[in-house]
């Protein structure tokens, strides 16, 4: 049995979309701080590590290709790693180390104190990628988290350099949030980048 | 002029400064925000109707013990990836259905890739998997890529449901024959395209959800 729908179904699903994508448009100073710092730490020979669960590890690889192979020609290629890919090496991890040990084992061996941690969740709540921000911070990474909802414990995190949060508890939303954000993260970094004055010896402090 | 300074003037204008970067980037992010909402607004009105008859369409192909694959490349693979995980693992609230992500099999991927052709990565495995009444689900931003075609090729001599997302024109998505929905989302913006995709699929799968368990 299949039910009807209905237009009105359809009009709602696109609704909720609206508020949590205005709330990203106020979130832009913080955004471009973020860009910021990923410009510094890229323009200190850092790289960039993503890591998330679900539908996240599929933005993890989504925003590792947009950084190492750009959509717009002319724009330099960055160096960026997905740590959710390889399922191998995952779901070893996870049967000796345990699940929250996931993504840390691998900043443990793969991690350099220039380089960028960026971790995605979309309740906040995930605790390998929790326990990943934590071993990167301890590190001396900078660490990004892309979470929804309330924030989640990835949020409760001390010293955590950026935390954005996107405004939905449907985590549908969150994930569309994310996306437009991170998309918004590989251009502007490409602003700070390019622009040698922002990024000079002098300017880091 | 190159693209860079026609968008970022205040580059070149030697106020090489933080502080206006930063205010300059801060209304580039708002100004992203306020053109993605306009984008899903306009594929709302002109995709309604099609949106309920394409999910439709699939909680019928779910009900008859159809599976949906999906394909992609690139950014657009990892949506197929996330598609077929959404619809597969939906959360306690949700019924999980079969699904699987063609370009995450790397194996067969690079095979067909070294030993064939990248044409025919995608429509290799539906010809070997796919079943009539299955579901095939492709993703392309430019509506042209060669395999991503071909996929739909033989999802269509299959006698599968095609579903098509596509970006700019529709470009030769829009010209095949062969995808019985296609949504083309009106941008010409790589990453506003993807993000129109993204919130396509997701009320695609939410509307799947209530046409096969209703409040």
């Amino acid at each position: 049995m299949v039910a009807e729908l209905t237009g009105a179904q359809v009009d709602r699903a696109f609704e909720r979309r609206t508020e949590p994508t205005r709330a990203l448009g106020q979130d832009a100073e913080a955004v471009g701080r973020a860009c910021y710092d990923m410009a510094l730490r890229f323009h200190r020979g850092g790289r960039l590590l993503c890591f998330g669960n679900g539908s996240a590890a599929a933005d993890a690889a989504h925003i590792v290709v947009e950084f190492v192979h750009p959509v717009i020609m002319g724009k330099r290629a960055l160096p960026a790693v997905s740590l959710a890919n390889d399922a191998a090496t995952l779901s070893g991890i996870t049967r000796l180390g345990g699940f929250e040990d996931s993504f840390a084992a691998q900043l443990r061996l793969h991690a350099a104190a220039d380089d960028i941690a960026l971790g995605i969740s979309a309740d906040g709540d995930c605790p390998n990628v929790a326990r990943a921000l934590r071993t990167a911070g301890d590190a001396g990474l900078l660490t990004v988290a892309l979470v929804g909802g309330d924030g989640g414990q990835i949020a409760r995190i001390e010293g955590l350099d950026h935390v954005l949060v996107a405004r939905s508890d449907d985590p549908r939303v969150v994930k569309e949030i994310h996306v437009t954000a991170y998309h918004v993260l590989w251009e502007l970094v490409h602003v700070f980048f390019e622009q040698p004055g922002v990024l000079a010896p002098s300017v880091l402090g | 002029m190159s693209d860079l300074e026609s968008l970022y003037p205040f580059l070149y204008a030697g106020k090489s400064n933080v502080d206006a970067v930063l205010s300059e980037v801060c209304r580039s992010t708002t100004d992203k925000t306020e053109e993605i909402t306009r984008l899903r607004a306009d594929v709302l009105k002109l995709y309604r109707d099609q949106l309920i008859d394409c999910a439709s369409a699939m909680a019928r192909s779910f009900a008859a013990g159809g599976r949906l694959f999906t394909f992609g490349n690139g950014g657009s693979s990892t949506d197929a990836q996330a598609i077929a995980e959404l619809f597969q693992n939906p959360g306690p609230a949700g019924h999980p259905l079969p699904a699987a992500a063609l370009a995450t099999d790397v194996a067969v991927l690079s095979a067909l890739a070294n030993d064939v052709s990248f044409d025919v990565v995608f429509a290799r495995p539906l010809a070997a998997n796919g079943r009539a009444g299955d579901i095939a689900l492709g993703l392309s931003t430019s509506g042209g890529s060669t395999n991503v075609l071909r996929g739909f090729e033989e999802a269509n001599r299959r006698g599968m449901l095609t579903i098509g997302l596509a970006g700019y024109d529709g470009g030769n998505m829009a010209e095949a024959d062969t995808i019985e929905h296609l949504f083309v989302m009106p941008s010409s913006s790589v990453h506003r395209i993807q993000e129109a995709q993204t919130t396509t699929y997701h009320v695609l799968w939410e509307l799947t959800q209530l046409a096969l368990n209703p409040a």
